[in-house]
């Protein structure tokens, strides 16, 4: 079953995600893939993130492609305009590449070519809509394709934006737009996660928990003060500093392992997405504390 | 107004240091707003040149530096000066510099000033871009805030993942321009108006490159 028809019918389902390499050598890429096929459903491929110039996502999903593991394909409005956005979106249709997640992508700002120009002739909103008209057969301009795209439209939200209202005005106009599956920003209050999931079950579109492992309390720490929308509870902070140095990565692993298995079996989400960050050789394990393989 | 900021002197130097004398062009309207080409400045570029051993044959503060036709006529009485001077230095932004391009076509003319942007003056010289003229306004829409100037990445629709507490990810001092909106138009109780808006792509063909504005010329035409 593919990722879409597995979250269309209704299945759990589990993502995680690789980051195309800086520089051609892709072996450890392909290790990742190698390590994740068969426990995940699809991959994402990352786009240049952070603004942080690497191979393309396009070629990092076609190469997951190639070791049989279904990817997503992540595209950010960042670095190319219309033109190359949707040539760019045909190219990967052609390729086998059937799901494409769209966001505006970080600023250059945060990246490794700070004098890039930013592109942003349109938006993670926008994108959406050309992606939408791509699958009924029409370019912006609404030309004619000469054979259309079926992508799985996809799209990011953030649960703990802070303030929220404007982040969920912007998710209602995403699914305007024509997202059908989205992918949240790294949650750890599943309580509040359930608050987000009553508002968003309000529409039929399936949200899939983002979720990032704790490697220590420090850690913990700084996602709170300097990445925006993730709050991590006191409680978890507490429980990693009171495992000790040595505990504390073990101790991260159940906790994510303990909410994958409470977004399961309370099916708070329609699936989670793990972003290992670097630690992409953990999610068997986490998986398996979450007894889902 | 326009914004400028003054060069680095060594980098102007670098350009003009084979020339033996200047006249000096300034602007009274922006330029000497922003205090980079009014009188004052005028006299500082004067005497940082003479105590580098050039002669200043003339300085002038042009009315509105932009204006090629006033300009021309200003700078009559000026022949003789600007005759002997090797070459001009304009104190105001590179349209004013250009003015002076195109009416002496012999003589290399400098720019003494970086042209920035468009901006609103805020406090005594502090200056903020609100509007960066996309040709197509779409402020009737927004609340009266551009978020195709204050939000880094132009966004259409609402913030992005990046917002946090109310700032912007590209810088803290910012604002998200999108809550700014959000919260006036909750304000102004126009709330439903935003949710149900879908902003169209952005004309970028309205902002091509060079840009002209012939309306009058083309109405008497007709
Ligand atoms: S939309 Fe913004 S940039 Fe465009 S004209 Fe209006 S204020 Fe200026
Ligand atoms: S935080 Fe707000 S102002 Fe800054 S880039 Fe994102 S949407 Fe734009």
């Amino acid at each position: 079953m593919t990722f879409r028809e597995k979250l269309e019918s209704g299945k759990f389902v589990i993502t995680a995600e690789a980051g195309p390499p800086k520089g051609t050598d892709i072996s450890e890429m392909v290790h990742h893939i190698e390590l994740l096929r068969g426990k995940v459903d699809a991959i994402n491929i990352t786009d240049n993130q952070s603004a942080v110039m690497r191979m393309n996502s396009l070629s990092g999903c076609v190469i997951c492609l190639q070791y049989g593991v279904e990817p997503v394909l992540q595209m950010t409005c960042r670095d190319r305009n219309r033109i190359g956005l949707q040539s760019d979106l045909l190219g990967a249709y052609a390729l086998g590449i059937r799901n494409v997640l769209c966001m505006t992508g970080d600023h250059v700002s945060a990246g490794d070519h700070k004098d890039a120009k930013p592109v942003y002739d349109i938006e993670s909103v926008g994108l959406l809509r050309v992606v939408s008209g791509l699958n009924e057969g029409k370019d912006m301009m609404g030309n004619a394709l000469k054979g259309k795209t079926d992508f799985f439209i996809g799209a990011v939200v953030t649960p703990e934006a802070n303030p929220l209202e404007p982040q969920l005005m912007k998710f209602e106009k995403k699914i305007k737009a024509g997202a059908r599956f989205f992918q949240t920003q790294a949650v750890y209050d599943m309580e509040r996660l359930k608050e987000f999931m009553r508002f968003a079950r309000q529409y039929p579109v399936k949200i899939i928990a983002g979720l990032v492992v704790l490697k220590s309390a420090g850690m913990a720490n700084f996602l709170n003060t300097n990445v925006p929308g993730i709050r991590v509870p006191q409680e978890l902070i507490d429980e990693l500093k009171a495992a000790g140095k040595e505990k504390a990565l073990d101790t991260g692993l159940n906790i994510t392992a303990r909410h994958i298995r409470q977004i399961y079996e309370e099916k708070i989400c329609d699936g989670v997405h793990i972003m290992a960050i670097g630690m992409e050789d953990k999610v068997p394990v986490i998986l398996e504390r979450a007894g889902l393989i | 107004m326009i914004i400028t900021k003054k060069k680095d002197f060594q980098e102007l130097y670098e350009n003009i240091k084979g020339y033996k004398s200047f006249f000096l062009l300034g602007c009274s309207e922006c330029a000497t707003l922003c205090g980079t080409g009014g009188e004052p400045e005028l006299k500082e570029m004067k005497e940082a040149l003479e105590s580098l051993g050039r002669e200043v044959t003339g300085t002038f503060v042009a009315k509105t530096g932009c204006q090629v036709l006033g300009t021309k006529v200003e700078l009559k009485p000026f022949k003789e000066a600007i005759d002997k001077a090797e070459c001009i230095i304009v104190l105001s932004c590179g349209a004013g510099t250009q003015t002076a391009v195109e009416l002496y076509e012999d003589k290399p003319v400098y720019p003494a000033n970086d042209s920035m942007f468009l901006g609103n003056m805020t406090r005594l010289q502090m200056f903020d871009e609100r509007c960066s003229l996309c040709g197509k306004c779409i402020l009737d829409k927004t609340g009266g805030i551009c978020p195709l100037t204050t939000c880094p990445k132009g966004l259409l629709h609402g913030p992005c993942g990046g917002m946090k507490d109310g700032h912007c990810e590209v810088s803290p001092e910012l604002q998200c321009a999108w809550v700014r909106i959000y919260e006036r138009m909750k304000r102004l109780n126009k709330l439903d108006e935003l949710r149900n808006l879908m902003m169209e792509p952005k004309e970028w063909s309205q902002s091509q490159k060079p840009r002209r504005q012939y309306e009058k010329k083309e109405k008497t035409k007709k």
